[in-house]
């Protein structure tokens, strides 16, 4: 679960970076990420108070996926870990409620990843039958999400992709991948 | 005449499925797949398998109440059950060891390392 990282106020902002998940049921916890062609998942059970956000880079390892490329920054992964980490403290599947934000395509003339994205995030949730409740995907312009995981709130703000940090995602150290432990 | 290694995989997320059933039918086993606990113990019930792959956290009975109730048993008391999961807690990978599981892997699954672990396991 998230811990304090930059007490402004009454309020404790916590940045969800590339790759990452956090939850909270802190009532002054907020929830903070800018997103260009990622997405970002905000999952909320009203009933346990309680709340995460993922913010993945890519969808999900091709077919024909070299090794090295397992990480975590797959949305697939990321959305498991999220509702997994909710599970464990208390949610219910079922109760789940989804936003999804991010999947712009920002340059021009590249392929448009944003849309695959966004389509990836749309799928999963119906997959999972987990309710989605707003999307705001697409189109060509930086978003900056904050939430609230106590009370479900989001705010969703289009800014400058100046704002929007590189996409260099940093694998997860080869001794934690797929590590397998025989008892 | 060698038969498939039959591996039934237990996980509530469709997504993981999906990539559980590519990775390990692509390398030759026959995958048989249920959706939590529950749906494991009543295919298992009516079918042989020579490998369980189970997640821990799911709805209706999770991967330690499986692993328990297939020990419990008669039919698969012996078959081998590795753990894939996203929890990396020494005290739930203690619990799994004390309920019976064979093995722990932690997601994201490495497709070399896994078909290799249930190889290994399955003989």
């Amino acid at each position: 679960m998230a811990g304090p990282e930059t007490p402004l106020g009454s309020v404790i902002r916590l940045t969800v970076l590339q790759g990452q998940y956090k939850v909270s049921a802190g009532p002054r916890v907020e929830l903070g990420t800018v997103l260009g062609s990622c997405v970002a998942t905000c999952l909320f059970d009203p009933s346990a108070e309680l709340g995460g956000m993922n913010h993945f880079l890519l969808p999900e390892p091709p077919a024909s996926h070299a090794r090295e490329e397992v990480d975590v920054h797959y949305g697939v992964y990321l959305m498991e870990m999220l509702i997994n980490e909710m599970l464990c403290y208390g949610a219910r599947k079922e109760r789940l409620r989804a936003h999804l934000y991010g999947g712009a395509n920002i340059r021009a003339g590249m392929a448009p990843i944003g849309t695959s994205n966004a389509n990836f995030a749309r799928g999963f949730l119906e997959r999972e039958r987990i309710e989605l409740v707003r999307a705001d995907l697409g189109g060509s312009a930086a978003r900056r999400i904050d939430f609230r995981p106590f009370s479900g709130q989001v705010r969703c703000r289009t800014v400058s992709t100046s704002d929007v940090p590189d996409a260099a995602p940093q694998p997860r150290a080869a001794t934690h991948r797929g590590d397998v432990e025989l008892f | 005449m060698n038969r498939t290694t039959r591996v039934l995989t237990v996980d509530d997320s469709a997504s993981m499925r999906a990539l559980l059933n590519h990775a390990l039918s692509t390398n030759g086993f026959d995958v048989a797949q249920a959706d939590d606990g529950v749906s494991a113990l009543e295919w298992l019930a009516v079918n042989e398998v020579d490998v369980v792959i189970t997640d821990i956290n799911m709805p209706r009975l999770d991967g330690f109440g499986l692993i328990e109730q297939v020990r419990g048993g008669t039919r698969h008391r012996d078959r081998p059950i590795l753990v894939l999961t996203t929890e990396s807690s020494d005290e739930k990978k203690a619990r799994a060891r004390s309920a019976g599981a064979t093995g722990w892997i932690v997601k994201p699954f490495d497709t070399d390392k896994l078909v290799a672990a249930v190889r290994r396991v399955a003989h």
